[in-house]
């Protein structure tokens, strides 16, 4: 491998990150605040493909403009599901079986009311950007990865605004640490909730339609993505925003550098070994594992 | 333990055996109506589906360590009979064979994931069930992505399989009877109940969930061997992927978790469902699951033991309302 093989592999990884936080965070803040894995994450993030994918086709909208109008459409979306799942997807302490295996009846759901509507082939987003780039000497970055991670960035920052410079925000945050103080100072729990699934939802969506740029998709699009989102949030201690990020870094340079070692063939393999290895070795993820650390160096 | 939930022993209920084993003779004696070869085919893939779910029901439903990846051993299963037929073994040998392979595999599927509590475990069993798919479908010696097929230089007998499948489903539920009725299976509820409560009272909840894990995937890979003689081809994307591991733990939570006859029923409403909805509406079968797994999880945790107790309960103080003099 040479110098610049290593830095076009260093960035593809960064930008892949980029997308693979905006893909995450969707699910760590409802996991944050529910306690709900949420499965149906896969789903939303195929219908969010479908929707980009639609409205480029028929209304010749610019696919950024349609991920951009995927965040209030599957806001509402994710904030009627709630609703409709009622009791469903209570506020709780600890993730239950009963919520993991109702978020997977409706992924189920929305996979093959994808497979009814658009049917099993392949779809693809196709525009100019798709097969350009640009060039600094012999580094050559894709331009429509760069486009993909300056939006995810963007979405990113202004969650990061919301989260820190909103009651909104800081009443998730708040109900991430204690819903029982919650309640004490008077957070409207179950409201609060509701916008958040509704939030989650919302990225799901519009990191669908990210993707979507990417990548070829049909109604089993969110698989593998939902396995990779998962390793993410774990590795970044579940409900952590800033490991969500370390978690996309890793999981991406990962993925991209493993090339070397394992053959391409058995490249699916790696996230979910990886998976299953954070799961083992990190319970808390890395968040959890430097706290460790710093209370052992204390000792 | 409620009393409710405690099942009297035999003696005190001696002619509860019967209904079981009348069923066991009509299914056994059905044959000889000279039924069409497909509907012999819908009972026997309905068969083969009871054992898988009664199967998954012995880890998920009594030990209450739910899995999205029996496909692994449903999968290996299918493989280890087809090599096995193809080198000359017993057919009959190589179930046995199937179940005792899985039942390896799921002790190094179990070791590392045992350590993981509750939905942290099901989520671990998605990964190692698509890592497992992907190995098998770059695996050379298996012929790959493109399947493998068994030659057997025997005449094809349906009835062989309707028989088989039969008596694997038999079994299946004996041994989910004896388990439950066992210490072992006792041992299995406290965990499901309270992990650590059990763990306090000296049971030993690492052991006791590898053990649930491994009678659950060899009874799941002995479904995978019977299937797969029957098919006489198998491929990776087939036996191992996701939506066959997903079938499995949908026929019990359709039926009842945690419970005897409730992965029955559930592998019977699975088994002709799929096999009615499947060649029409290829997509249309797993909606109506998911619409179900939901409906269930919302308004009937019990699936559908739990709602026919109810029924029952609901008509029998219906009828004590009446005896009321009034």
């Amino acid at each position: 491998m040479t110098f610049v093989d290593f830095l076009n592999l260093l960035i593809s990884a960064l930008l892949l990150a980029g997308t693979y936080a905006a893909m995450a965070i969707g699910m760590t803040v409802i996991y944050g605040v529910m306690k709900i894995v949420n499965l149906a994450h896969a789903g939303f993030l195929m219908l969010g493909a479908y929707f980009v994918y639609e409205l480029h086709e028929r209304a010749g909208l610019h696919p950024l403009l349609g991920v951009l109008l995927a965040f209030p459409a599957f806001y509402v979306v994710g904030v009627l599901v709630h609703w409709a799942l009622g009791r469903g997807v209570p506020v709780s302490d600890k993730p239950t079986l009963a919520s993991l295996l109702l978020m997977f009846g409706l992924w189920l759901v929305l996979q093959n009311i994808g497979y009814l509507v658009w049917g099993t082939d392949d779809r693809a987003i196709l525009t100019p950007m798709t097969f350009a780039t640009i060039r600094f000497g012999e580094i050559t970055i894709p331009k429509i990865g760069l486009v993909v991670f300056a939006s995810a960035v963007i979405s990113l920052a202004a969650l990061e605004f919301v989260l820190h410079r909103t009651w909104f925000g800081r009443s998730i945050r708040a109900l991430i640490q204690n819903r029982y103080s919650c309640r004490i100072v008077g957070i409207p729990v179950e409201r609060t909730a509701r916008r958040t699934f509704g939030l989650g939802i919302a990225f799901a969506g519009a990191a669908g339609g990210l993707l979507a740029l990417l990548y070829p998709f049909s109604p089993d699009f969110g698989r593998p993505f939902l396995l990779r989102s998962f390793v993410i949030i774990v590795l970044g201690g579940l409900e952590s925003f800033s490991g969500v990020f370390v978690g996309s870094l890793i999981l991406a340079l990962v993925e991209t550098f493993s090339i070397f070692i394992v053959p391409s063939s058995y490249q699916p393999a790696i996230s979910f070994s990886l998976l299953v290895v954070a799961l083992i070795v990190l319970p808390g993820g890395v968040a959890g594992f430097a706290a460790r650390m710093r209370s052992r160096r204390a000792e | 333990m409620s009393a409710a939930e405690r099942s009297p022993g035999l003696a005190a209920r001696p002619l509860a055996v019967l209904p079981p084993l009348i069923l066991l003779g009509l299914l056994a004696a059905l044959p000889l109506l000279n039924l069409g070869a497909n509907s012999v085919k819908v009972l026997f893939l309905t068969f083969v589906s009871i054992a898988a779910s009664v199967g998954w029901n012995i880890l998920g439903g009594f030990a209450g360590q739910v899995s999205f990846g029996f496909a692994v051993f449903y999968g290996l299963g299918a493989y280890t009979t087809a090599v096995g037929i193809n080198e000359g073994l017993n057919p009959y040998l190589t179930y046995p064979l199937a179940g005792a392979v899985a039942a390896l595999a799921s002790l190094l599927v179990g070791l590392p994931t045992f350590r993981l509590r509750g939905p942290y475990f099901a989520i671990a069993t998605i990964g190692v069930s698509e890592a497992t798919r992907v190995v098998m479908t770059n695996l050379e010696f298996t012929g790959g992505a493109s399947g493998y097929r068994i030659t057997e230089h025997v005449p094809f007998r349906q009835l062989e399989h309707y028989f088989t499948g039969l008596m694997l489903a038999a079994l299946a539920v004996g041994l989910s009877i004896i388990v439950r009725r066992s210490r072992f299976g006792l041992g299995l509820r406290a965990i499901r109940d309270d992990q650590d409560a059990a763990a306090d009272s000296g049971v030993n909840p690492y052991a006791l969930k590898l053990g649930a894990h491994a009678i659950a995937a060899a009874l799941t890979a002995a479904a995978g061997g019977v299937y797969a003689r029957y098919a006489a081809f198998i491929d990776p994307e087939g036996v191992f992927g996701f939506p066959r591991g997903v079938g499995i733990l949908l026929m019990p939570v359709i039926g009842g978790v945690n419970t005897i006859w409730g992965p029955v029923i559930g592998g019977g409403v699975y088994g002709v469902i799929e096999e009615e909805l499947v060649a029409r509406f290829p997509q249309l079968h797993l909606l109506l699951y998911g619409v179900l797994v939901m409906l269930i999880i919302l308004f009937e945790p019990g699936g559908v033991v739990g709602l026919l107790q109810r029924t029952r309960r609901f008509v029998l103080r219906r009828r004590e309302a009446s005896w009321q003099p009034s």
